[in-house]
């Protein structure tokens, strides 16, 4: 059997899973899936941005928890109440500052550039922490997020109603990614990655394409923050701290860095293993620091790498 | 470097740039094509001062390049490569919604570039299953898919066999007469080959300027190889 | 702002700033040798700090405290260079980098493990605990002995750097370090040292430091952020730079809590942009 086929195979299991078996299943499954759902948003805006275009960021949980605590401050305060109206403010919102930041940030080059993303994150957080504390309650969060009336016969109070609602959404996302991957343009952006210098050399205004993928990696983080907002009821300060921007590298990493699955696997792999730790010790952060180094060590492809060159191994006719 | 002054002539004769090593040829490439900002003096491309215009927007003006170091995208195939570089100048560019596949006249001209240089039939392979020959072949091929008006070839024979580098020669004398050619050349067979006119540079000055035979019998350029025992 | 008020705010600022040294100066060492961004750096002046406390508690002596910190922070960079940054040399530049990453959340948890999350503070040792008359103005020794030290620590790193033939590699950075290895030097052991070297002064600061700074969970990860501001304004593989960016930020983070307490924590970072945007290499940035 061809490889194609075995994909379409795959997609079509996948497919039936996702539709029909994991709404049936208990509760902790619906959550998790949900979870890892929103979460693979997450992790592909970041591999968009690092895996494909090759500018390590630290600074995504930015993008994540801004478009998160917009959502929440619009919903609950009741400044707005139509869910669409509020995630195109907050994903146009989230646009803006990756903008805004974005210029100074991709005229550096990449350690400046993980830096700066990193410095930019952190004052972010500081400025919601303590500057826009009468907006964002400071360290206490913003509870009692109520669902999203969607202004269909479906309730998204239901986790089963809401989990569609997500596999939607990430369908949407994943489906403009590919897209994007498979244009000029993304193909541009994998050049600028692995020989920037040629790419200028070839005629490419590198600034701007680095610039453009920086704004989109926002628009969809921002996007899975409001998912997130929505989905949680409660959004806290660690949504926009750098140490969630490092577990979008992890997930990322882990999944395998610029493949277009690799988000969703390392998105998967995370979710799990830290429900499953965590059911046993609250050290996750420690056991999180030792998968990881384990993962960096031996698994540098990430899952989708093993994958490949499994597929490899048994496909050697292809040169 | 010190004191250069020079012009091509457009579609004029084709230079070859020689000298021994550390003269300071490539460093002159990378001031004309931007990648080294001069301390002084300026560089004009098609009569326009382009001294602080960035590299890629000289490119965009019709200046071409390749590079002594075969300087490839090691992650993509060998048509993936072309296309890369006939897609720079399409306005397709910055197109995000259709796949590259789609675009059919970006295909068709890659593929005629790739007939011509022999490599349409390994237009799937990774870069790095190439031979040293072939690479260069896309080395080259990179720079014309832009149809440059101008085109720095810097060592596009370098580390290539002899056989290699004559057909290699014989390919670049093939291009067509109103691309303007300057090329960087260390093998002296392939210079004296393609030359019609021939600038000697050493210790960062311009040594010698004018037709290949002149150059050739110059009693100071023979002394300057002397010690590199390169045949002239 | 009163004169004896202005005189304390800038001698504070001083202090803090010899202690954002004697945290930065090992990761700008690091940075400027081998072009690893050490995200555990925070770590090693936390744990350092804590280690310093217990045996502080145990013993009773400030000095061996002092020098418990500085070895603990030694020992944990011995284990990161040998055992996870060996590995990793040469690779592209996110995974030593994301090896730190993780290497600062098992650090960071052990710390919670042994040491629980309740904040500490130190006493200073009994030798410094009274303060100098300054004319009128009274001033805490202790705080002068940090200004003090932090020169002292510059002093010997400035001198390792420019006068010692291992301090030229360092200089060199990793460019030269095929030329210095034919020079017949260990260059895996001068990676070794000065990881050690730039972990130890964590160490110690992290302890000398924790009367000012306390000791708590979190720490960490705020003094890795002020760590990384630094090297990223100083300038890489500067250690002049370092200082004078550390005295600096040190002098505007204390007049910025006295002055705009509001948005006292933006003032170092709204710093780290401005001049990120006027000199993209930093102040003395030598290497871009």
């Amino acid at each position: 059997m061809t490889a194609r086929s075995w994909r379409l195979i795959a997609y079509i299991v996948l497919g039936i899973v996702l539709i029909f078996l994991i709404p049936h299943s208990p509760r902790y499954v619906q959550t998790l899936a949900i979870s890892i759902i929103i979460y693979s948003i997450y992790v592909s805006s970041a591999n968009l941005l690092t895996g494909y275009t090759g500018l390590v960021s630290l600074g995504q949980a930015m993008f994540w928890g801004s478009g998160a605590y917009l959502a929440a401050i619009l919903t609950t305060r009741g400044i707005l109440h139509n869910f669409y109206l509020i995630f195109l403010i907050s994903i146009l919102s989230v646009m803006l500052i990756g903008a805004a930041f974005g210029a100074l940030a991709v005229r550096t080059k990449k350690l400046y550039f993980m830096i700066l993303t990193f410095a930019f994150g952190h004052v972010v957080w500081s400025v919601a922490m303590y500057s826009l504390q009468n907006l964002t309650y400071g360290f206490n969060g913003i509870r009692d997020i109520l669902r999203p009336d969607l202004g269909l016969p479906w309730s998204m109070e239901s986790n089963v109603n809401f989990y569609y609602l997500a596999l939607a959404v990430a369908a949407l996302c994943f489906f403009i990614l590919s897209l994007i991957i498979h244009s000029p343009f993304g193909h541009a952006l994998v050049g600028i990655r692995d020989n920037e210098h040629r790419m200028i050399a070839l005629g490419y205004n590198t600034f701007l394409y680095k610039y453009l993928s920086y704004i989109l990696s926002a628009i969809i983080a921002g996007a899975g923050g409001v998912l997130f907002a929505y989905f949680n009821c409660y959004v806290n300060p660690s949504e926009l701290h750098w140490v969630w921007s490092g577990e979008a590298l992890m997930m990322m990493f882990i999944g395998g860095i610029g493949t277009f699955w690799g988000p969703v696997l390392g998105a998967l792999v995370f979710t799990g293993l830290r429900y499953w730790v965590s059911a046993y010790t609250r050290f996750w952060f420690g056991a999180e620091g030792v998968i990881f180094i384990l993962v960096v060590l031996f698994f540098r492809g990430g899952i989708a790498g093993f994958l490949m060159d499994l597929q490899r191994r048994v496909n050697p006719s292809k040169p | 470097m010190r004191d250069i002054s020079f012009a091509l002539e457009q579609g004029g004769p084709r230079v070859v740039i020689i000298g021994p090593n550390g003269a300071g040829k490539t460093t002159l490439f990378n001031i004309i094509t931007g990648e080294l900002s001069p301390s002084s003096g300026k560089v004009y491309l098609f009569s326009r001062d382009v001294t602080k215009m960035q590299c890629h927007r000289r490119t965009y003006l019709g200046l071409g390049r390749t590079f002594q170091i075969v300087d490839l995208f090691p992650n993509f195939t060998v048509m993936e490569n072309t296309l890369l570089a006939f897609q720079a100048h399409d306005t397709s560019c910055f197109h995000m919604i259709r796949p590259l596949s789609s675009y059919k006249s970006i295909h068709d001209r890659a593929r005629a570039l790739l007939e011509r240089f022999g490599l349409w039939e390994k237009r799937d392979f990774p870069i790095n299953a190439l031979s040293h020959g072939e690479m260069r072949h896309v080395e080259l091929i990179l720079g014309l898919a832009m149809e440059p008006k101008v085109l720095l070839l810097d060592e596009p024979t370098a580390g290539l066999t002899s056989s290699e580098s004559q057909e290699l020669a014989s390919l670049i004398q093939k291009l067509r007469r109103d691309i303007t050619l300057a090329m960087i050349e260390h093998d002296m067979k392939v210079a004296f080959a393609l030359a019609e006119r021939m600038i000697v540079l050493h210790d960062g000055e311009i040594l010698a300027d004018g037709e290949p035979e002149t150059i050739r019998a110059n009693s100071k350029v023979r002394e300057v190889y002397l010690g590199e025992r390169i045949k002239l | 702002m009163e004169l004896s008020v202005a005189v304390t705010q800038l001698l504070n600022g001083i202090a803090l700033g010899m202690l954002l040294f004697l945290l930065a100066a090992g990761l700008s060492l690091m940075f400027g040798l081998m072009g690893i961004v050490n995200l555990a750096h925070g770590s090693y002046f936390m744990v350092g700090g804590y280690v310093g406390l217990s045996v502080l508690d145990g013993t009773g002596s400030f000095t061996a405290a002092v020098l418990a910190g500085g070895g603990s922070g030694a020992f944990l960079g011995f284990l990161t260079e040998r055992f996870l940054m060996r590995r990793v040399y040469g690779l592209r530049h996110h995974e030593p980098i994301l090896l730190t990453f993780a290497l600062s959340l098992i650090l960071s948890d052990l710390s919670l493990f042994l040491w629980t999350g309740i904040p500490r503070w130190v006493e200073p040792p009994s030798f410094l605990a009274f303060s100098i008359d300054m004319g009128g103005i009274f001033y805490p020794a202790y705080r002068f002995a940090i200004i003090v030290t932090g020169i002292m620590v510059f002093g010997v790193l400035y001198w390792f750097q420019e006068k010692t033939r291992w301090g030229a590699i360092v200089r060199a950075g990793v460019e030269d370090k095929e030329m210095a290895t034919g020079l017949g030097i260990n260059i895996p052991m001068v990676f070794t040292l000065v990881f050690c070297l730039g972990a130890f002064i964590a160490g110690f600061g992290g302890f000398v430091g924790s009367p000012i700074l306390g000791l708590h969970i979190g720490l960490d990860f705020e003094v890795i952020m002020l760590a990384l501001a630094v090297v990223v304004v100083g300038g890489i593989g500067s250690l002049p730079g370092c200082i004078t960016t550390c005295l600096l930020l040190g002098l505007a983070d204390t007049f910025g809590k006295v002055l705009w307490q509001k948005y006292a924590s933006l003032t170092i970072y709204v710093i780290v942009v401005i001049v990120l945007l006027v000199k993209p290499t930093g102040l003395f940035g030598k290497k871009g």
